[in-house]
């Protein structure tokens, strides 16, 4: 015991160190003579070989009984998320500041949008993708394909139906104008209607007003009121149901998301306001306080009117 | 009164022949760092004053042999030496035992880990990188984990110093002095040096006393010196060395009979025990084994976490993490070593077992000191008290030529000698008439050998062994009507008195004697041999002295008895007994028997010394007392086992000098002080060595000391039991020290560190066994808390350098480590011992380790492996089934954790926002949480075996651990399926079938330990043993 009691210094410790890295009277390395060390490395090396064997076939196993077209819970996805455009970040959430006269503050915006409805050009999708399901307002349902080879239909959607929104007539989508657009999209999740029909979904955009008080570094947050002055297009301002359901991106990689386009046509200068759009149907929650996105997008926005801080 | 001088012979001699030997306590010098202070020491012990006359006292204590000192000079004197009395020793202050509590290895390993979270913690901070607060919750944690065990540690130790505490004497002890001519009583510790102080029969001796004036004075200093024989005390000189003068009596000593009056020359810690108890504060308290072990184990986690997280470093560096990133990768891993639940679990299993103990009579002092028995590998044990009764007892009689044996057990459950011999009759009637001990009164309720006497130790041993086996003796001394009697003295050594007889019609007187054997042989002409008087020829005489010898080489004290009835005629009634004259016949006597004594061993004793050898234990004898007493005992109780023999043994068996003896021959040696005095520590080391069966008599206190810390040096864990003052310096020295509830001295107690409530040996073999017990048991609590950490790092791995979403998060990890976890590894402590560890040579403090190699490589780097891939395979299963294929996983990190991007796509083309995805990590969480517990589930049970199948140990016998296992999974399931738990602590309500995903893995690995054990029971001493065995 004595031993192991008295203070080493540092020297010996070294020493002992150095004995254990390579002993020269029993030939050993690090505690183990040579062909030891084989011994043990061969086994640990089997083990480990055999370890991510049977993790590998846990694995093929896992993967072989999932289908490849829809995921076989979505516990995570009750309700879709929501999101819009354009996507600008501000501290706390989604935020849009820009200035009527300096178009430096909304090109970028502008951008945005422009690229987001890129693909939505009549051009790039395929007309052979209409057909009579996406004339009405029902869901577009089809059959499992059968073999991987076999695609769905989908419907396609067309820039075209967000009206003074979709970029084509005013490219800069009303915001020098002080009357600027978003785009609303609700999150693909695969089959969510399939047994939950929607009898409409309909993004409605409610405001608050969250006075700037600038002195004091301070926003306060106004009553919900009802915007005036709201356009939607399409003009009914809904989701159709014959997109629906998404049946994953596999047995549907022609789907389009379709989209509902808000234009602002009055909203107050210099005022930053709080703005929430909510999908509005049969079991799409918006209620979750843990997930701000889902069935509902908020965003501030605040457009700056050079000439009004001016006077 | 005035029983004074010797002892009988056959001690006088012995104790002669010891003279001289006490001085060691000055001589010895030990090593050198304590040299100075006991330099110090022996300058201190030059006391003179025994040899000054009393003229010269007084001078020198302005005192009076008369009238005492006047009360202001007393009143000068108190103030300027202090109160008469031992200073407690310097306990340790709350908060500094506290303290300690935080600064254990463990310990401080987490306080390195809590710093490192906050640094980390700061650098996010300050990078304004902060996506959670994981890392402060882990430093508040870490700490909170420490200060609370802490407490629980503290709350513990403080629960037994209460139970010791309890048992101190708090009654302020009284004193009677002489001051200004006046006696006086007044508390002792306002005695000064210089009161004239008077002492009698029952009194503590209330400082160091030259005595002035004694008659009849005994002292019994076994507290001193552990010697249990009363020292006479009287005012001659006998000897140059005050310890072994018979003028001086010590401090704290008691006098067990007469009365003496003396000045005080030395109060409070200046006296002779003051000394030795503050020598036992000036040993230094030795680390305890477990506490090396889990430094050691300390040293290991460090090692691997420092490695891992250098390494990983590296990798994320060449991945092209950033500098600080890296670093926070780096402290993360390193933190993630750290196991936050071994501290509790060490904690509680060490509690546990303390209360087993205590339960059990051994009061724990330190919770650490629990293990310590367990790696004791010898014992070093006082005598008196320890392994004897402290109580002279008869124990054999030689009459009708033949030698009894009585019954000496404390619950007089042994057997009896046969009762039924006339000569018997006559010896018994001697011994109960010439003895004038009685019992003190008021104890008709306890049983005859614990009540209390008035008178001397044999005296004592005489009147209970009548009392048992005559009956009630003073009523028989009544019936026998005593005329007179002559006390014993140094010059007659015999007692004599004479009584009427028992029926009034017989008018003879009965003389009754004992004494020496010799002295009383020489005064009888007959012998009664079966009820007739034969003349004593030489015979018998020859008969008398083999008997006389036997029974001295026993180490007993030996009396003889002698009667006669004198005749009528020449003694008539009225006849004027004069005791001084001697008028009637003191010799013709009839010769009725020889009656032996000793303190006899405890009646477990024996059986325990049994023990501890076959536990490979050595049991070493050092006390104060004889060298002939101490063998007669070490025999009696197996610490010198049958057949084994000292060199002095073979030397008279063989007929030849003690020098041509092969010293190699010998088993057994006694050493007295005098000897080891002479000795240098390289020749007690080769005699220790040499001889596995060890006596050491007539030691002082630092002669104990160096016995102790030369069996260290040999590399041995000692314990030492004792009582006595004399005891405390080795105590302290000891790896643990065991002390005496009941017979122990508050000096003792405060020393040890463990307390046997009942003064039993036996308990000690308890105490052996619950540490051998915690030990195994703690390596494999240690083994199973181990296993989870890489499961538990592993996610962090991949996380780091595959980009995975993190499989497992911090909060989930604090819920395995503090909550669903502790409790089975807490409840291997239930564990029962797999072999007969009683069986088994005690642990080698350098080669059998807590944790050792193969433990932890073992648990990592093979059991700990199957976790992961279990918690891997769950996660995949989870994400994939969720929609998060594995391979879209890799490199998904960026995206998965960006709180901007709403529409990740996941395998099938569908979009997550940051919640749905944060809440799909907590789901994660989850499972690989639920593969880690029932993984653990089947940890635990591999881990109720070392080596043994679990089958052979039996799986539901630990019903403690079959709770636990209930316990972990209705923890699991609440954790997972109470609302609310996802916001809080991160679990989700996961889907049932992802519980059972882990199940076979969980079965592999108990396929695969059971493979392991086979192997090692098969196949000792293999590659496969070497390697796997833990």
């Amino acid at each position: 015991m004595a031993a192991l009691k008295e203070k080493r210094t540092c020297a010996q410790r070294c020493e002992d160190f150095g004995y254990f890295v390579w002993n020269p009277d029993t030939k050993q390395l690090l505690g183990r003579t040579l062909d030891k060390w084989v011994y043990i490395s061969l086994y640990y090396v089997a083990f480990y070989i055999v370890m991510s064997g049977l993790f590998v076939l846990a694995l093929y196993v896992l993967l072989s009984t999932l289908s490849p077209y829809t995921p076989t819970y979505r516990d995570r996805l009750q309700s879709p998320g929501v999101v819009m455009r354009p996507n600008t970040y501000g501290d706390e959430g989604l935020l849009i500041v820009y200035e009527v006269n300096k178009p430096d503050s909304y090109t970028p915006l502008i951008h945005t949008l422009q690229n987001y409805l890129t693909p939505y050009n009549r051009t790039e999708q395929h007309a052979h993708y209409e057909n009579e399901h996406c004339n009405g307002n029902k869901y577009f349902t089809q059959n499992e394909p059968k073999d991987p080879e076999q695609k769905l239909l989908s419907c396609p959607f067309y820039r075209s139906s967000l009206g003074k929104c979709s970029g084509m007539d005013n490219s800069t989508f009303g915001y020098p104008d002080g009357q600027p657009c978003i785009i609303i999209k609700m999150n693909r999740v695969t089959s969510s209607f399939r047994h939950c029909p929607i009898l409409s979904t309909a993004p409605v955009c409610q405001g608050r007003l969250l006075v700037n008080v600038y002195f004091l570094f301070f926003k306060q947050k106004g009553e919900p009121k009802n915007l005036h002055n709201i356009e939607y297009f399409p003009p009914n301002g809904t989701f159709d149901l014959h997109y629906f359901p998404y049946y994953g991106k596999i047995a549907q990689p022609s789907y389009m998301n379709p989209l509902v386009a808000v234009k602002f046509n009055s909203l107050e200068k210099n005022k930053l306001l709080k703005i929430e759009c909510r999908v509005v149907a049969d079991k799409i929650s918006a209620d979750n306080i843990h997930d701000p996105y889902e069935g509902k997008v908020e965003f501030e926005i605040e457009i700056k009117n050079g000439t009004a801080v001016n006077k | 009164m005035g029983k004074k001088g010797d002892q009988y012979e056959v001690f006088v001699e012995m104790g002669r022949d010891t003279n001289g030997e006490m001085d060691a306590k000055i001589k010895k010098k030990k090593k050198v760092k304590k040299k100075e202070m006991l330099e110090g020491m022996k300058k201190e012990m030059e006391i003179d004053d025994h040899e000054l006359t009393i003229e010269e006292l007084e001078m020198k204590y302005s005192t009076s042999t008369t009238k005492g000192m006047s009360s202001t000079l007393a009143a000068q004197v108190l103030e300027r030496d202090g109160a008469n009395e031992l200073k407690p020793p310097k306990g340790t202050p709350e908060y500094v035992k506290f303290a300690r509590q935080l600064a254990g290895g463990l310990q401080c390993l987490m306080w390195v880990a809590a710093v490192i979270c906050f640094i980390a913690f700061g650098i996010q901070f300050a990078q304004e990188d902060l996506t959670s607060y994981d890392n402060l919750y882990l430093a508040i944690t870490l700490i909170a984990v420490v200060v609370v065990t802490g407490c629980f540690g503290y709350y513990q130790e403080f629960k037994s110093t209460n139970i010791i505490a309890s048992f101190k004497n708090l009654v302020p002890q009284k004193a009677t002095v002489f001051r200004d001519g006046q006696k006086s009583q007044i508390n002792a510790n306002q005695l000064v040096v210089g009161d004239l102080v008077e002492i009698k029969g029952g009194d503590r001796v209330p400082a160091d006393v030259r005595i002035i004036t004694a008659q009849g004075c005994k002292v019994d200093n076994s507290s001193l010196t552990g010697e249990s024989e009363p020292q006479s005390k009287g005012p001659e000189c006998t000897h140059e060395n005050p310890l072994e003068t018979r003028n001086i009596a010590f401090f704290s000593t008691t006098c067990l009979e007469g009365i003496a009056t003396g000045i005080i020359i030395n109060t409070g810690d200046r006296t002779i025990i003051g000394r030795i108890a503050s020598l036992a504060s000036g040993v230094g308290n030795e680390k305890t084994p477990i506490a090396i072990e889990i430094e050691h184990f300390v040293d290991i986690i460090a090692g691997l976490a420092i490695f891992f997280g250098a390494t990983f470093f590296v990798v994320a560096m060449v991945i092209g993490y950033q500098f600080l990133k890296a670093m926070i990768f780096f402290m993360a891993i390193v933190v993630a070593y750290v196991p936050e639940g071994l501290l509790a679990t060490v904690t509680v299993c060490l509690s546990l077992t303390a209360k087993r103990l205590a339960k059990k009579n051994c009061v724990v002092k330190n919770l650490e000191a629990v293990e310590t028995l367990g790696s004791t590998s010898v014992i070093c044990s006082d005598k008196t008290g320890t392994l004897t009764q402290n109580r002279m007892t008869v124990s054999h009689l030689w009459f009708d030529n033949h030698i009894h044996s009585a019954d000496t057990t404390e619950d007089q459950s042994g057997q009896s000698f046969d009762q039924s011999s006339e000569t018997w009759r006559a010896l018994g009637r001697v011994a109960g008439l010439c003895n004038r001990a009685v019992f003190k009164p008021g104890q008709e309720e306890i049983p005859i050998p614990k009540r209390e006497v008035i008178g001397d130790a044999s005296e004592t041993a005489l009147l209970k062994f009548t009392e048992l086996t005559i009956g009630n003796v003073i009523d028989y001394r009544g019936r026998f009507k005593k005329i007179c009697e002559v006390p014993f003295n140094s010059t007659n050594k015999f007692q004599l008195s004479i009584h009427e007889l028992e029926d009034p019609l017989d008018l003879r007187y009965l003389l009754v004697m004992k004494g020496a054997p010799e002295r009383i042989l020489e005064r009888c002409s007959t012998i009664m041999i079966k009820g007739q008087e034969l003349p004593l020829d030489e015979q018998w005489k020859e008969a008398f002295q083999t008997a006389y010898m036997d029974l001295g080489s026993l180490g007993e004290r030996v009396l003889g008895f002698c009667h006669i009835f004198m005749n009528e005629k020449e003694y008539p009634r009225g006849y004027n007994f004069d005791t001084d004259e001697m008028n009637f016949p003191t010799s013709g006597l009839c010769f009725a028997g020889l009656i032996s004594m000793i303190d006899p061993p405890r009646a477990t004793v024996p059986d325990a010394v049994m023990k501890c050898r076959t536990a490979g234990i050595r049991v070493i004898m050092v006390t104060g007392d004889h060298p002939i007493t101490a063998k007669a005992i070490a025999a009696n109780v197996g610490i010198i086992s049958e057949g084994s023999e000292t060199v002095e043994d073979i030397a008279t068996r063989l007929r030849i000098p003690v020098e041509q003896v092969n010293r190699g021959d010998a088993r057994a040696c006694v050493i007295n002080g005098g000897q080891l005095k002479d000795m240098t520590s390289d020749e007690l080391d080769d005699a220790l060595r040499a001889h596995p069966e060890m006596v050491f008599a007539r030691t002082s206190p630092q002669q104990k000391l160096i016995i102790v810390e030369s069996c260290q040096r040999l590399g041995s864990i000692v314990a030492v039991t004792g009582d006595g003052v004399n005891d405390s310096p080795a105590l302290k020295k000891a790896d643990i020290g065991i002390a005496m509830g009941i017979a122990g001295s508050d000096a003792a107690k405060n020393a040890a560190d463990m307390i046997l409530l009942d003064d039993n040996f036996a308990s000690i073999v308890t105490g052996v066994e619950q540490g051998r017990l915690i030990f195994d048991n703690l390596k494999k609590s240690i083994a199973y808390t181990l296993t989870k950490n890489i499961p538990e790092l592993t996610p962090y791995l991949i996380y780091i350098t595959v980009s995975v979403p993190l499989p497992l998060g911090c909060i989930t990890i604090l819920f395995i480590e503090l909550a669903t976890d502790i409790f089975p590894s807490v409840s291997l402590a239930y564990e029962k011992a797999e072999s007969d560890i009683m069986h088994l040579k005690p642990r080698n403090p350098k080669r059998d380790r807590l944790v050792n190699e193969a433990l932890a490589v073992y648990s990592y780097f093979q059991i700990g492996a199957i976790q992961s891939f279990a918690g891997f395979t769950d996660y995949f299963t989870a994400m994939a089934q969720e929609g998060w294929l594995p391979l879209l996983c890799v490199g998904l990190r960026s995206q998965w954790e960006n709180p901007h991007n709403q529409e990740v796509q996941d395998s099938y083309g569908q979009e997550w926002t940051y919640s749905q995805r944060l809440y799909q990590e907590y789901t994660c969480y989850t499972v690989f949480f639920v593969s880690i517990e029932i993984c653990q589930i089947s940890d635990v049970l591999i881990r109720k075996t070392r080596r043994l199948s679990v089958f052979q140990q039996g799986f539901f016998r630990n019903k403690v651990l079959v709770t636990a296992i209930v316990f972990q999974l209705l923890l699991g399931n609440f954790l997972c399926y109470c609302p609310g738990m996802p916001n809080i602590f991160n679990f989700m309500p996961i889907r049932v079938q992802w519980w059972f995903v882990p199940v076979p893995f969980g079965i592999l690995i108990f396929v695969y330990d059971e493979i392991r054990k086979l192997g090692v029971r098969r196949h000792p001493g293999s590659w496969w043993d070497k390697e796997l065995y833990y």
